[in-house]
């Protein structure tokens, strides 16, 4: 009965464990894409915080992207970015969420 | 507190007061009254429309003398160059909408003169009344503008314009120009983020924006005027230039280590404090790629800043300028050259097969469907060129090499130091630089260091 108790605990602790650390369990590597802005979800001008939809070039898949940088949240507020640019975009899956690690226009002049 | 405490507080607090005292005055009126474009300005900056019409950010070009082959009494820049960054000028490629693109039917308004501060209606090198009237003042002084509203469109006269931000919220956010306002139109230049300079101006990219500067920290404007370096492939300037030694930044003398001094004879301060650059190093202006939206871009090789090296040349600040070569001239024994560091690009486009000139491009037709020809066919009929089906039909490709001057991506903590260039293996190739043999032996030997090295390895550790 101890000895199936203390693997019980065992258990209950590794399972503890991955829960805690899932944010570094799941960091994914770093994926790259290009593609266009379908919507910009946006919570006014203090915002820290921010999603994208890109609908992806290669495989015309919706992906979500968090954008967390000063800099590009800037160019969402002044609308330097909007709907329907084409971005290139790396970004980790972080707890479930795409996070941007660079988020770029394509195009120039 | 500690004294050192107390200094901090005080130097805070007086940081805080400039700050506070930078906002700038004149608010109440402009809110009372609302915005109506650069007449708001003049009335407390009398003159700086009619100013601005004689700057290079107006002109998009200026007297040019220190480049080979350039006419000194005519005006260069981007409204008539022709080179292999970009291929196309403000006068060839100008804005406009496109030819609707074969596969998706739609169009699109693109043009070298998408930047310029004006409405396209007063355009490059305007001037007179309506010009004055129809400067875009807050895209380079508010830090509230509404980017939706700078698009161009079609008037209802058929003509091309370029609409500008001129609320009242947006003219209550005026100051001096910030980062973003300046890269608004240089980060983007030659076609994407990067893509031209390589360099991003970011505390984590340069060492002055780590310490809060912006960009006219350095590039001191006088009445618009801005001062700029000596880049053998930016021309236009506004006759007033900037310089690391100026008193007001670091002088001289700028090292507490003698011999560090010393170098700065010799060896521009970029060469140590600008160790990487970035951004494209190769475009092929003859076959352009079809984009997702299926129109086509010029084909772009680029790296990320900081994510290449420069190759380092003696610069005396005059320009060698051929058709397959834009870059430094200098040597080591003209007693005006430094060691420089600079972006290395080379650009793949077409030449006049008859005169060996290279040809620009109008990118309206290549953009919608991939015919370059047609493009180089364009620019030759705008340019009055003689036979212009002939040129564009037997144009040849060829390569141009340019040397762009690297000014950023500024590092103290990363840069160079004795070993990185006193070495075999260093990043000066001393024989292409000028020194014999023998010269060489001694200067990628240890000796020149070992001692100090040792001493400050010591200290250090």
């Amino acid at each position: 009965m101890k000895k199936a108790v203390s693997v019980m605990v065992l258990v209950a602790v590794a399972a503890l464990s991955i829960l805690c650390f899932s944010g570094i369990a799941s960091a994914g590597e770093e994926i790259k894409m290009v593609g266009v802005i379908t919507k910009i979800d946006i919570a006014g001008k203090d915002a820290k915080t921010a999603t994208a939809t890109l609908k992806d070039n290669k495989t015309e898949a919706l992906v979500v992207i968090t954008v967390n940088d000063d800099l590009t949240l800037d160019k969402f507020k002044d609308h330097r970015i909007v709907e329907g640019d084409e971005i290139r975009c790396k970004y980790e899956t972080i707890d479930g969420k795409n996070v941007s690690k660079l988020f770029r226009k394509t195009a120039g002049c | 507190m500690k004294k050192t405490g107390m200094i901090a507080a005080v130097f805070g607090l007086a940081l805080a007061a400039t700050t506070a005292m930078a906002e700038h005055p004149g608010k109440e009126s402009i809110a009372k009254s609302g915005y109506k474009g650069p007449e708001t300005c003049e009335e407390c900056h009398p003159g700086s429309a009619k100013g601005f019409m004689d700057t290079v950010h107006w002109k998009h070009a200026s007297k040019v003398t220190n480049v080979d082959g350039v006419d000194p009494k005519k005006e260069y820049g981007m409204k008539n160059r022709i080179y292999v960054m970009c291929n196309g000028n403000d006068i060839v490629n100008n804005l406009k909408e496109i030819p609707k693109s074969p596969v998706t039917g739609k169009s699109k308004f693109t043009g070298c003169n998408t930047c310029h501060p004006g409405n396209h209606l007063s355009d490059v090198g305007s001037t007179g009344p309506e010009a004055e009237a129809a400067v875009d003042c807050l895209v380079c002084h508010s830090t509230d503008y509404d980017f939706r509203q700078r698009k161009a469109s079609k008037n209802e006269k058929g003509q091309v314009v370029m609409g500008q931000d001129r609320s009242t919220k947006a003219a209550l956010a005026i100051g001096k120009p910030t980062v973003k306002n300046c890269m608004v139109c240089h980060e983007a230049a030659g076609g994407g983020v990067i893509v031209k300079r390589g360099f991003s101006f970011t505390k984590d990219t340069d060492a002055h924006a780590a310490k809060g500067m912006v960009c006219v920290d350095c590039h001191k404007a006088k009445n618009h005027k801005i001062p700029t370096g000596h880049d053998p492939n930016n021309w236009a300037n506004d006759n007033v230039f900037i310089s690391c030694s100026d008193t007001s930044c670091h002088g001289g003398k700028p090292h507490k280590d003698a011999d560090l001094n010393r170098h700065s004879a010799k060896v521009a301060c970029q060469t140590c404090h600008i160790p990487r650059t970035g951004g494209a190093f190769a475009k092929d202006f003859t076959v352009w790629e079809q984009t997702p939206d299926k129109f086509y871009e010029p084909t772009t090789l680029k790296k990320e800043a900081n994510e290449t090296t420069p190759v380092y040349a003696w610069y005396n600040g005059t320009v060698k300028n051929t058709p397959h070569f834009i870059g430094p001239k200098g040597s080591r024994m003209d007693g005006k050259s430094k060691i420089s560091p600079f972006k290395i690009f080379q650009g793949k486009a077409f030449y006049n097969k008859q005169t060996g000139e290279l040809l620009s491009m109008d990118f309206a037709q290549p953009m919608s469907n991939g015919d370059t020809r047609a493009g180089v066919l364009s620019a030759a009929k705008t340019l009055g060129m003689k036979d212009p089906e002939k040129v564009a039909k037997e144009a040849v490709a060829g390569w141009q090499t340019i040397y762009f001057g690297s000014n950023h991506l500024v590092t103290k903590s990363k840069a160079l130091f004795c070993a990185n260039c006193h070495a075999p293996n260093g990043v000066l190739n001393f024989k292409d630089l000028g020194y014999s043999d023998k010269e060489i032996v001694r200067l990628t030997s240890p000796e020149l260091f070992m001692k100090k090295l040792a001493e400050k390895q010591k200290e250090e550790w």
